[in-house]
């Protein structure tokens, strides 16, 4: 090998150095902000909302409506057409999930807390 | 350069490695009545939950006691029947926690729950009289099972794996991982938590323990690894008549929701199984009863109580493994 070559490799160990660096870089941005609230329906992510701004989602699903409120760092469902109505019978959360199984409807709170892999319960 | 190139091609593929290491694979769905969240990390990942899943959607379609077709409905339906291994071992699990919780835990209370409406959401107060009927066919003892046929011999008995069934297929996707040579891994199977190994980055896993008044703080983080945390309580369904709330865990004893003062309980053992079956006896123990059969069981477990009126009991295997902002006692074996 030549002096060529050994300058040509240490310039791909840098840029794989740095690629490496910049993807955890912004694996650990993507831990700040503020609690959000995440609403999804079935497989598709219905929208992110921040917990602390007070706010009403009306969502249509194909099996039913259900009116989610954020209020002062809470969240409940307001009002739904679902059979058994547990999800507004849930009251309010500051953390954790609602569930609405009828309309396959999932209202989670992202916590600050990243720390946090599951909730049991 | 064309070693340069070589070299280039190497690095890209020793790179690319470096990520399948870390590669990670996740898969939310609704099954079981209620939502399930799978994560697989390692290089098979998303075989591995991809399997996972149908395991799931297989073992609900064998275990559901409200899906037509179902081996147990067809159990319940036919009073005998010739059930797949899974439903067997299910079925011998239950029966084997029923007895050693002393009636505590009991498979066979779905004719008291259906009058309670808790299977169809079309919730009642039952007569007495109703309850101390349907009590008579809640009989564990009359189930007999051989080879793999099971006989229900009450007329009318029918069983219900709901409080056990959730627990067994985290065991299960928890093995599905192992073989497919997966060694970190979480599952939550609706508040069922069951962990594999330590996180990728070695470090143990947290997991936060609901509080049933949702609107505050949780419980509390456990830091585990290889555990499966289940965690049970009267908040999770209910319904309120007349002012009045009625969750849906059943006393056996006289056929009421269990009310002894717990709020919650958290079992926190290796398997799952255990966890699930545990959490909802214990609470049916209620603080004394629950404190006393951690105390004497040989079982390898761990409990977390919390009573109605905010007192947290931690046992003593995971008093170092629990940060709370609570403030809370420790419970020691004999
Ligand atoms: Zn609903």
């Amino acid at each position: 090998m030549n002096k060529r070559d050994f300058i040509a490799i240490g310039i791909v160990i840098i840029l794989s150095a740095l690629g490496f660096i910049f993807l955890n870089f912004n694996l650990k941005n993507d831990a700040q902000g503020g609690e959000t609230v995440k609403i999804s329906v079935g497989a598709d992510i219905y929208g992110t909302y921040p917990l602390n701004e007070n706010d009403e989602i009306k969502i249509n699903t194909k099996n039913g409506f259900n009116t989610v409120v954020i209020e002062n760092g809470s969240v409940f469902v307001k009002d739904a057409d679902c059979r058994d109505r547990y999800c507004v019978r849930q009251g309010k959360i500051r953390n954790g999930s609602i569930i609405c199984l009828p309309h396959r409807l999932v209202i989670e709170i992202e916590s600050n807390d990243k720390s946090i892999d599951a909730v049991a319960g | 350069m064309k070693k340069v190139l070589a070299l280039t091609f190497i690095m890209i593929i020793f790179l690319s490695g470096c990520s399948f290491g870390s590669y990670s694979y996740s898969d939310s769905f609704f099954a079981m009545d209620t939502y399930m969240s799978v994560t697989a990390n390692g290089a098979n990942a998303q075989s591995a939950v991809k399997k996972a899943k149908k395991q799931v959607l297989r073992l609900e379609n064998l275990l559901s006691a409200h899906k037509e077709k179902s081996e147990v409905y067809r159990l319940n339906k036919n009073g005998s029947e010739k059930l797949s291994n899974d439903t067997i071992k299910v079925i011998k699990n239950a029966l084997k926690f029923s007895r050693l919780t002393n009636g505590a835990f009991n498979p066979a209370m779905l004719p008291v729950t259906k009058l309670w409406g808790f299977p169809d959401k079309k919730y009642r107060v039952p007569k007495k009289s109703e309850i101390e009927n349907a009590l008579k066919l809640a009989k564990p003892e009359k189930i007999s099972v051989n080879k793999n046929e099971v006989t229900l011999n009450l007329k009318g008995e029918e069983i219900d794996l709901g409080a056990i069934a959730k627990g067994y297929t985290s065991s299960k996707i928890i093995e599905i991982f192992k073989r497919e040579g997966i060694e970190s891994g979480i599952v939550n199977l609706g508040g069922n938590v069951q962990t594999l190994g330590a996180k990728p980055d070695g470090s143990l896993w947290t997991v936060a323990i609901e509080n049933p008044d949702k609107n505050s703080e949780y419980l509390g983080k456990l830091k585990i690894k290889d555990k499966a945390v289940v965690t049970s309580g009267g908040y999770e369904r209910n319904f309120t008549k007349n002012g009045k709330m009625y969750h849906h865990i059943l006393n056996p004893e006289n056929g009421y929701p269990a009310e002894n003062g717990l709020s919650s309980v958290t079992v926190i053992s290796e398997d799952g199984t255990l966890s699930d079956a545990l959490s909802t006896s214990l609470f049916v123990m209620g603080k004394n009863g629950a404190e006393r059969f951690y105390k004497k069981s040989e079982k390898d477990f761990d409990i977390i109580l919390y009573t109605e009126g905010g007192k947290l009991t931690v046992s003593q295997g995971i008093a170092d493994s629990f940060n709370s902002q609570l403030d809370f006692d420790i419970v020691k074996k004999d």
